[in-house]
């Protein structure tokens, strides 16, 4: 038992940490809020240092490390605020092609990824949901789904779509010119949602991943996965959130003395420290066992998940409170942090939901 | 980062399990003479850490002759994990083994340790810890009791209070000053008074639960006489062993709180499932499960943490997870404990009845454990000092 992360992985956190504070600072993410521009990083570093191949084996062009690795530079763009596909592409989208994927498509898909030349997401989960069924060897696909990540601008979409046949969920790469997608007007600009609509779409065989009917689990761990990187991301966004208020605290000057000094400061920034703490212990706990397949993925995932989302909650209204008026201006860097870290919390199940899960799958 | 122990640590737990199998006392012996503070020990209690320190599994990091084996740090984290589950304390007289005999063992002379350690270990004798005053709580440098040195003998006066055990416990690590003068963290100095001396009155101090439990105490000192040889470590440099001594096991001492926790979450859940004579379950209610959850998370975070505290632990690094895990998980038991009260209603008003989903009728109700968590709360540093803590030395906020 061993919850430390390694010396490698510390020197690997370390340069992403530094890198995206040179190439990533704040003022990235406004851009892109601002105008409404993609950013041309950090995904340049991103794929110039190789982070985007970090889980995908070395025979296909990635570096052969592990999901634990992918999580601790996920938790790093969380906290440089990151704009750009690298959260879905490697989080959402690659590890289904991974798991679903025939020898062909995972080579094709995984050797994209880990170039930078191929960006994807995964559209499952809410509703109103897809149906597919067999034209021959192909399938047309009928329905959408809402508020898909990158859904606008990822160069492929995995579309989970239930069928009629086995547990009914199948699983279909859909090119994004296949499908029209409708951008929604997100709180967090930086972090682009859209709505999608299939009508009679046709999958050919080549594009089906696994056997549809068959592919419900799959995709539940893949959800599962795609949860504790949002936790990841959102545990970055708050440590951030924590240190601008912290620096705040320390140098706004009120009745002649910093007002970090009063304890009804202080004592909502040890509540905000250990919210942040929690929330990536349990974060790096359900790393862990994705990076390790244990069999507690779901009860893990759920955990992380809710575990952020309590600290986004926490540490989102105390960063606005304790930056005064200045955290209720556009100009302040606050809210575009807690914008990322609400829409982390929301995207796939909220903490509240997740907790009920949890209930669930301790058979309360 | 790895979720499993390797086979050799799991060889040692499984050593440590069998051998806790065969020789820990049962529950009958326990419950037939129960320890009525944490300094009594009833002979059952005393040939248990007698048997613990013989087999070597009393202070397994310590080497064969204090009652250990040398163990190394993670073997010592399965210890401590695998004695949070027997239903037995490893010692009925916690605060002397885990702070005031390390705290001889570093600071004291050849002949404290000859005449202390040993049968402390042993549990010969046992020990109340004289810190908290009236007037000095949180702010425990400011303590006033006086120790005047005349000849070759220190004469005590003044009060002490919330000493636990103080009423059952053959001596006490007691702080005093001896310089009032000085700087109060200067001026600090401590004594092992026998409790038996003249001029010592001790007066227990009911809990809110019961007027019949008693582990805190008032001490109160009027002219006692404590022979110099009594002085443990340098005079007026006692202030480093109220810090110092706090820490000896610091690293692992979450571990009983956490498996205590969820002993508590077990029985929370036992409840969950239990019916009322309506035929409802509590655990159907939707308020009810979402606030048990959080708990299951919460606990499962305190786990986490230590387990990372204890690599910092046992690297020799100094960490923040003490006054994190303290503060968090005393405060976990108390949401618990509120939430299996009120998940009751009026059933949780009969304080004659162990409650909803708890198997052992003899427990201690919900109401009761509701109130009895403040110690946890409270002693140690309050909440709010380990929020003081966590700002002014992790966080790095200005003091006040």
């Amino acid at each position: 038992m061993d919850f430390e992360i390694s010396e490698d992985q510390r020197s690997l956190r370390d340069a992403v940490r530094e890198v995206l504070e040179a190439e990533c600072p704040l003022s990235v993410a406004r851009d892109v809020v601002e105008t409404g521009r993609p950013a041309a990083q950090p995904w340049r570093s991103a794929l110039e240092l190789g982070w985007t191949g970090i889980a995908i084996a070395e025979e296909l062009g990635g570096l052969g490390l592990s999901f634990e690795e992918l999580g601790l530079v996920v938790e790093q763009h969380g906290r440089a605020l990151a704009p750009g596909p690298f959260l879905a592409t490697t989080t959402w989208f690659a590890p289904l092609v991974e798991e679903c994927g025939e020898a062909g498509q995972r080579a094709h898909v995984l050797s994209g990824v880990a170039a930078g030349s191929l960006t994807g997401t995964l559209a499952a989960g809410g509703e109103p949901g897809c149906r597919a069924r067999p034209e021959g060897a192909a399938w047309m696909l009928d329905g959408g789904w809402r508020f898909v990540l990158d859904g606008a601008s990822a160069d492929e979409i995995i579309v989970a779509a239930r069928i009629e046949r086995g547990d009914g969920v199948g699983l279909f790469l859909v090119p994004r010119q296949g499908l029209k997608s409708e951008p929604v007007v997100s709180l967090d600009a930086s972090r682009p949602l859209a709505h999608l609509r299939l009508d009679g779409v046709r999958v050919d065989a080549e594009r089906v991943l696994g056997t549809p009917g068959e592919c419900a689990a799959a995709l539940e761990r893949a959800l599962d996965t795609a949860r504790v990187a949002l936790a990841l991301e959102s545990v970055g966004t708050c440590q951030r959130l924590l240190e601008i208020t912290l620096a705040h605290a320390k140098s706004r000057i009120q009745f002649d003395r910093p007002i970090g000094s009063f304890q009804a400061v202080q004592h909502k920034c040890a509540d905000m420290f250990l919210a942040v703490e929690k929330a990536r212990a349990t974060a790096y706990f359900a790393m862990m066992v994705i990076a390790e397949d244990d069999p507690r993925r779901a009860l893990a995932a759920a955990m992380a998940k809710a575990a952020a989302g309590d600290a986004q909650r926490l540490v989102c209204k105390e960063a606005i409170q304790i930056h005064g008026g200045v955290g209720f201006t556009w100009e302040s860097d606050v809210h575009l942090l807690v914008k990322r870290a609400k829409t982390c919390d929301l995207l796939l199940g909220g903490a509240a939901e997740q907790r009920a899960r949890i209930a669930e799958l301790l058979e309360l | 980062m790895k979720l499993h122990y390797d086979a050799a640590t799991e060889e040692f737990r499984a050593e440590l399990r069998s051998w806790l199998e065969g020789n820990q006392p049962d529950r009958e012996t326990v419950r037939g003479e129960p320890s009525r503070s944490s300094a009594d020990m009833p002979e059952w209690a005393r040939e248990w850490q007698r048997r613990l320190f013989d087999a070597g599994w009393l202070v397994p990091g310590w080497p064969r002759e204090l009652g250990g084996r040398d163990a190394t740090p993670v073997q010592q984290l399965v210890y401590f994990e695998e004695m949070a589950r027997v239903p037995v304390m490893r010692s009925y007289n916690p605060q002397g083994l885990t702070i005031i005999v390390p705290s001889i063992r570093d600071y004291g002379s050849d002949a404290q340790k000859e005449r202390f350690v040993v049968p402390s270990l042993r549990a010969e004798i046992s020990w109340c810890l004289g810190m908290s005053e009236p007037g000095a709580g949180s702010d425990l440098a400011g303590l006033q009791t006086r120790a005047q040195l005349r000849g070759d003998v220190f004469v005590v006066d003044g009060q002490k209070v919330w000493t636990s055990g103080a009423a059952h416990a053959d001596y006490c690590f007691c702080f005093v000053r001896t310089d009032p003068q000085a700087p109060k963290h200067r001026g600090i100095s401590v004594l092992v008074v026998d409790m038996q001396s003249p001029g010592i009155e001790v007066r227990p101090m009911p809990e809110l639960t019961d007027p019949e439990r008693a582990d805190f105490n008032e001490v109160f000192f009027d002219g006692a006489r404590v022979p110099r040889e009594n002085l443990v470590g340098v005079l007026n440099q006692g202030w480093s062993m109220a810090t110092g001594s706090l820490a000896h096991e610091r690293g692992m001492l979450w571990t009983s709180q956490a498996a205590h926790l969820e002993t508590e979450l077990e029985r929370l859940a036992e409840l969950g499932r239990s019916e009322r004579p309506d035929g409802t379950r509590f655990g159907a209610d939707p308020v009810f499960r979402d606030a048990y959850a959080a708990l299951y998370v919460d606990s499962q975070a305190l786990k986490f943490l230590g387990y990372e505290g204890f690599a910092k632990f046992a690297r020799g690094e100094a960490s923040p997870e003490h006054s994190v895990l303290k503060l968090f998980g005393s405060e976990i038991v108390q949401r618990l404990t509120l939430l299996a009260l009120e998940a009751q209603g009026a059933d949780a008003l009969d304080v004659d009845w162990a409650g909803w989903g708890m198997m052992d009728e003899r427990e201690p109700p919900w109401a009761k454990r509701y109130l009895h968590t403040f110690s946890n709360t409270i002693a140690g540093g309050t909440s709010e000092i380990q929020r003081n803590i966590i700002a002014q030395r992790v966080l790095g906020l200005p003091r006040g």
